[in-house]
């Protein structure tokens, strides 16, 4: 599947299990393996929370646009927001010797994916985009083949 | 998406079971539902998490939260039954340690 994967939700929490569901359904489809495709779904809910929380602040009817693509070994998300735009030097992962609540969503993706990246060269909002590589059952086949 | 949850209390000891997603939006229902239990005379609080497929990381603050309880009100502060997508986010978290983790409800239940 190269063709990108498109996907427009409301910033309301609600709709975060639907897209959860629909990128299970997409991985599932490229054979990508379980273990991997939980993380995968884990960091994508993470980055619209994180939208919702900062970029909309908790305004439920913005929108968040998902573009999820698989080619060969990686699988590429972007995330786009309208919001206010994200400073760059406030996005960092919290000290996980402090155990406390929150802060920790930040550290998920930059644990999980290969490559992060927030682009705000816009008018208005962000785009995040996050790479990982994977080794999904349809590839590991044809290069056995 | 909605979590269910049930409380059980045997003794002086309780246990919230959850089932459902714990997300952004289902959270606060849980963290509603935990926060009182400090508050009682239960010397052990379990949360039940068998039937939890998934948990992001306001699920995870949210017991993070009850662990912060428990050291203020002297309870014991116990997670049971972790699916292996959910223990996977506290490994990526580096939490498991810091909990009292079981495999079982009854086990996290046993004095």
């Amino acid at each position: 599947m190269s063709q990108p994967i498109k996907l427009s939700i409301p910033s309301d929490p609600k709709y975060l299990g639907l897209i959860r569901k629909v990128l299970q359904e997409l991985l599932d489809s490229s054979d990508v393996p379980d273990d991997t495709a939980r993380r995968l779904i884990l960091c994508v809910d993470e980055a619209c929370a994180n939208v919702i929380k900062h970029s909309y602040e908790g305004s439920c009817d913005e929108p968040i646009e998902a573009t999820f693509t698989i080619a060969g070994d990686d699988f590429k998300v972007q995330i786009r927001d309208y919001g206010k735009q994200c400073d760059l030097s406030q996005i960092k992962p919290r000290d996980l010797e402090d155990i406390k609540p929150g802060g920790l969503g930040t550290h998920f993706i930059n644990e999980i994916m290969d490559d992060v990246s927030y682009c705000t060269n816009r008018t208005k909002g962000t785009l995040l985009t996050m790479i990982k590589k994977i080794k999904t059952g349809l590839t590991s086949t044809q290069n056995k083949g | 998406m909605s979590i269910d949850l049930k409380l059980d209390k045997a003794g002086d000891a309780v246990t919230l079971s959850v089932n459902g997603d714990i997300d952004m939006s289902s959270s606060t229902k849980m963290r509603d539902a935990l926060a009182p239990l400090f508050h009682t005379d239960n010397k052990v609080v379990v949360v039940d998490l068998s039937g939890v497929s998934y948990i992001d990381s306001s699920g995870i603050a949210t017991l993070v939260e009850g662990l912060q309880w428990s050291h203020n009100s002297k309870n014991k502060f116990r997670l049971a039954a972790l699916t292996p997508g959910v223990k996977d986010v506290f490994e990526i978290a580096r939490l498991l340690t810091v909990f009292e983790v079981f495999e079982t409800k009854e086990l996290a239940l046993a004095p």
